[in-house]
């Protein structure tokens, strides 16, 4: 094998390719998809951030301009959290339209992600999303396999092959330097679209936040060249193997449909046949019985807290919760939110591993299915997929619990102890320069190991694809017939 | 009549052919299992609904016979959206909005858009259901079916002596698409078949109109396919031509066009109303009550005999915080609303120039699972709510024990998605699109 024939069949094969005018014009088309999917993400990514950032202010000017009171009433007061869109998802959306990105944040109850752009969609939604990470899994497979489907069974149909290797080519040689033309070809391709994005990061530029934005976006970047690399091999190893060129792009198309449309949708919803999800209700009543169960602080006679009161007593020496050194029912609040909140983690958690379920399936077809792995990477990697949303509810959840609990404590520290119930009025209150003190939410994003973790096996796969095609074409120049 | 049976023999005769046929076929029945699972799914929460419901005022009379107005806090309210059982061949939307809804008496607003748990994995991917195998799939058997009509013809040589032997040359086309045509027929009405038997219901029109529009859709994609192919290039092109359309149409324009309606219609209204909700509740804890209670017998000036207790707390007080959620928020609501139907309109008036996107809607629409079903169903949860306030509030007011109501009659309340039927605005634009491109194909015919 000579690295000089691999060269010259690559730029014979570039030279075949852009030849005909078509190519142009499918490149135009190309490029002005491009450009409104970039303006519309860069839009999107603008409009989006600036809607929550107002909003996330505008929900903490109101919490700030509180009066002093009970701090009970500001534990249900509550804020809200919104959920930040990553500078990457202006690449690729990933599942952001199906995400909400507002949650409720109160005591004693985990409120839904609201408000997300598929609620209200009107169903147009379903055919998918224009963005430049759709344009390079979906429409630039097409391309290459519509530029390569001939490349070698034309020359076997038309003759040119026996006379090449009669030459002294060698079918490696022939196989790798194809290959690599169409690689080239989709790096003209690939190229503007990574250029866009690193436009947009250094616009962008955000210091305060540190999401490894360029770390994530040269393993994107790479995975992509890797992915291409394995169309472009795919491409002239069906067209070796086909002895006519029709029947390669027909081979090629049903590839394409098959591993594009409609492996992907029956992967995942034969993860939600397999493992369904509890309803809300089954969910909520589950916690509400377990609740029940561990202690319920609204039972006068729970023997649960009358355990707890009877402790509390007899370590401060007192009889009555009026003489007790703080407010005991913020004491009992801080303890009920306790429990519930470890209970209703507890059952998060288990809701979390059944989707995982659903999606692992999804997930272990990217062996089989390229295409799989690179939309897994790509989103993983931007932040905007199922592990990022799930990141960003456990945050807004624990955000939650630190403001349920600092209002407990504020309650326990500052308000009478002769106050035994009730938040209303004026005289039992807490200064209002600590909702001030109190911190507002921030999103942080997903860390980069976790997202790295969470990449790791669609990682692995694509690797394992790369290593397979080389190995299949090496294969198949032993194999492969001139005619 | 022996000429059509030569020609489906023909057709028949290719390997390809038959897997695909097979193909559709086990995956329109798989799309109908999918939709019931879904529908059996819903069925699942409305019993598990129903019993909860009943324990559940059980143990709040229980707890607080007392404290009517305490037991309200915690009391919630089945209303469910049944679905139509037209929702298994298009699930729609009634995957993302919840159809069992439980709601208190408290602030509306703050419970409206709560949503149930779904893994967004599984909305992105989309239902594999029947709508989705007619509307994208179908037309890609269309594709394979009649991309090299005319081609292996003239591939195999065979072209020239038709061009002698045969009376019209379009004739003949037309002949051998037909037979191919009702081959798809075919496995159309035996998925509709099977839907049939699946759905277990009484046949209604909408069920025709689903499976009129199918064919009609269908009918559309062999129009296109016959203007590619009457232009007499090689099967190769016409296969890649042919499916470069099916790009475009099926995957690239509704997704620009969805692009374009998303960055043109932002929602911020939604998170406003967010806000004002809440804002318009929680700060009536520190402002003055009895300014709080005129306003709440402004809205409903029925109770004004109550009076004005302003000592300490009291329901009545609450209660009209409670409203203040929901009347303090409605300028922000009402622009979202706007907004909603404002996207709804463009969307439907784009989709209308777009077969297939017309029939998603459409589908969508005739099985009740549309966004603007969804709303309505939502307008009816505001009702619903209204009655129980309306209820409910004179007795928390008169501080009632919760053991004088009979509670037996709160079981879960159903609502039933309106399905306006509009045969022509669902019909024309696909016979208008399959006459425009008809009409584009005869000059080509002539050349033949």
């Amino acid at each position: 094998m000579q690295w000089a024939n691999i060269r010259l069949f690559a730029v014979h094969f570039w030279r075949n390719a852009t030849a005909p005018k078509s190519f142009y014009a499918l490149f135009l088309i190309f490029i002005l998809l491009t450009a409104y999917s970039a303006v519309s993400g860069i839009q999107n990514h603008i409009t989006q951030n600036n809607i929550r950032q107002e909003h996330q202010t505008k929900a903490r000017q109101s919490w700030e301009a509180n009066p002093d009171k009970h701090p009970h009433r500001m534990a249900h007061f509550g804020t809200f959290a919104f959920r930040t869109h990553p500078a990457l998802g202006i690449f690729d959306y990933g599942l952001e339209s199906f995400t909400g990105n507002t949650v409720f944040l109160e005591a004693h109850r985990q409120n839904s992600v609201n408000f997300s752009e598929a609620t209200f969609s009107t169903g147009m939604l379903r055919f998918g999303e224009l963005s430049l990470a759709l344009l390079l899994q979906l429409v630039l497979p097409l391309i290459l396999f519509f530029t390569g489907f001939s490349c070698v069974a034309g020359d076997k149909q038309n003759g040119t092959l026996k006379i090449l290797l009669s030459q002294g080519a060698t079918w490696k040689e022939i196989l790798f330097g194809k290959s690599i033309g169409l690689f080239a070809i989709s790096l003209l391709f690939l190229i503007p679209i990574l250029f866009v994005v690193i436009i947009a990061l250094l616009l962008f530029e955000n210091s305060v936040v540190n999401d490894f934005r360029w770390l994530r976006f040269f393993i994107i970047g790479t995975s992509y060249l890797v992915f291409f690399f394995i169309i472009s091999s795919i491409t002239v190893v069906i067209s070796t193997s086909s002895n006519a060129p029709k029947n390669a792009l027909l081979r090629l198309l049903g590839i394409w449909l098959l591993l594009v449309i409609l492996l992907p949708k029956s992967t995942q919803a034969m993860g939600n046949y397999w493992f369904p999800i509890p309803s809300k209700l089954a969910f909520q009543s589950a916690i509400e019985k377990d609740a029940i169960q561990k202690g319920d602080s609204h039972n006068p006679n729970d023997p649960h807290y009358n355990h707890l009161k009877d402790s509390v007593f007899t370590v401060h020496k007192v009889t009555k919760v009026t003489d007790l050194p703080f407010n005991y029912s913020g004491f009992v609040m801080r303890e009920g939110e306790k429990i519930t909140s470890a209970l209703y983690r507890k059952h998060q958690a288990k809701l979390v591993d059944i989707y995982k379920n659903q999606n692992n399936v999804t997930r272990f077809s990217s062996f089989v299915n390229p295409f799989t792995a690179i939309k897994l990477i790509s989103m993983t990697m931007a932040g905007t997929d199922f592990s990022s949303y799930i990141d960003f509810q456990d945050k807004a959840d624990d955000y939650r619990y630190k403001l349920a609990q600092t209002m407990n404590e504020l309650q326990m520290e500052y308000i009478s102890p002769k106050k035994e119930s009730g938040s209303e009025g004026k005289a039992h209150v807490v200064g209002h320069e600590h909702w001030e003190d109190f911190q507002d939410f921030k999103h942080e994003p997903m860390t980069f190991s976790n997202s790295m973790k969470e990449a790791f096996f669609a990682l692995l796969s694509i690797l394992f694809w790369a290593i397979s095609t080389i190995g299949v074409i090496l294969f198949i120049s032993k194999k492969a017939k001139a005619i | 009549m022996r000429l059509y049976k030569l020609f489906l023999q023909q057709c028949i005769r290719s390997k390809e052919v038959w897997i695909s046929l097979v193909l559709i076929t086990v995956l329109g029945i798989i799309g109908i299992i999918i939709g019931n699972k879904h529908l059996e799914r819903q069925q699942d929460a409305i019993a598990e609904v129903k019993t909860y419901q009943e324990q559940h005022f059980d143990r709040q009379v229980s707890l607080h016979n007392d404290d009517l107005g305490l037991l309200l806090y915690y009391a919630n309210f089945a209303y469910i959206n049944n679905l139509n059982p037209l929702a298994v061949l298009s699930i729609g939307q009634s995957d993302v909005h919840p159809t069992v809804k439980r709601i208190t008496i408290k602030t509306f607003e703050a419970q409206k858009y709560d949503t149930d748990l779904v893994n967004p994995m599984n909305l992105q991917s989309g239902n594999l259901d029947l709508s989705f195998v007619i509307i994208y799939l179908f037309p890609l058997l269309v594709i394979v079916l009649t991309f090299n009509v005319v081609s292996e013809e003239t591939e195999t040589g065979t072209w020239r002596l038709v061009a002698i032997q045969s009376k019209s040359k379009l004739r003949f086309i037309i002949s051998k698409l037909l037979v191919r045509m009702m081959l798809l027929y075919v496995v159309l009405i035996f998925l509709f078949f099977i839907a049939k038997l699946v759905l277990n219901s009484s046949l209604d029109i909408h069920f025709f109109w689903m499976f009129g529009l199918s064919v009609l859709y269908i009918f559309f994609w062999f129009t296109i396919s016959f203007f590619v192919i009457s232009f007499k290039k090689p099967s190769g092109f016409n296969a890649l031509l042919l499916l470069s359309v099916w790009l475009v149409l099926i995957i690239l324009l509704p997704a620009g066009i969805n692009a374009y309606v998303t960055s043109k219609y932002p929602i911020p209204e939604a998170l406003s109303t967010a806000i004002a909700q809440r804002d318009g509740y929680h700060v009536k804890w520190d402002t003055d009550k009895r300014a709080t209670i005129e306003k709440f017998y402004q809205h409903y000036p029925q109770f004004k005999k109550y009076g004005y207790p302003t000592v300490g707390f009291n329901w009545l007080w609450y209660y009209a915080m409670q409203q203040m959620g929901d009347d303090d928020s409605k300028k922000q609501r009402d622009a979202f609303n706007e907004k909603i139907k404002l996207r709804e309109h463009t969307s439907s008036q784009i989709a209308s120039v777009i077969p297939n996107m017309h029939l998603q809607l459409t589908f969508n629409q005739l099985a009740g699972t549309s966004m603007s079903q969804q709303m309505e169903y939502l307008n009816a949860t505001n009702a619903f709510h209204e009655k129980l306030r309306l209820f409910f509030y004179p007795k928390i007011f008169e501080s009632q024990h919760a053991d004088t109501i009979n509670w037996n009659q709160f079981i879960p309340e159903y609502y039933k998605t309106k399905t306006t039927l509009e045969p022509i605005k669902g019909i024309a634009p696909l016979i208008l699109a399959s006459i425009i491109m008809i009409i584009i194909s005869i000059p080509m015919t002539k050349r033949l």
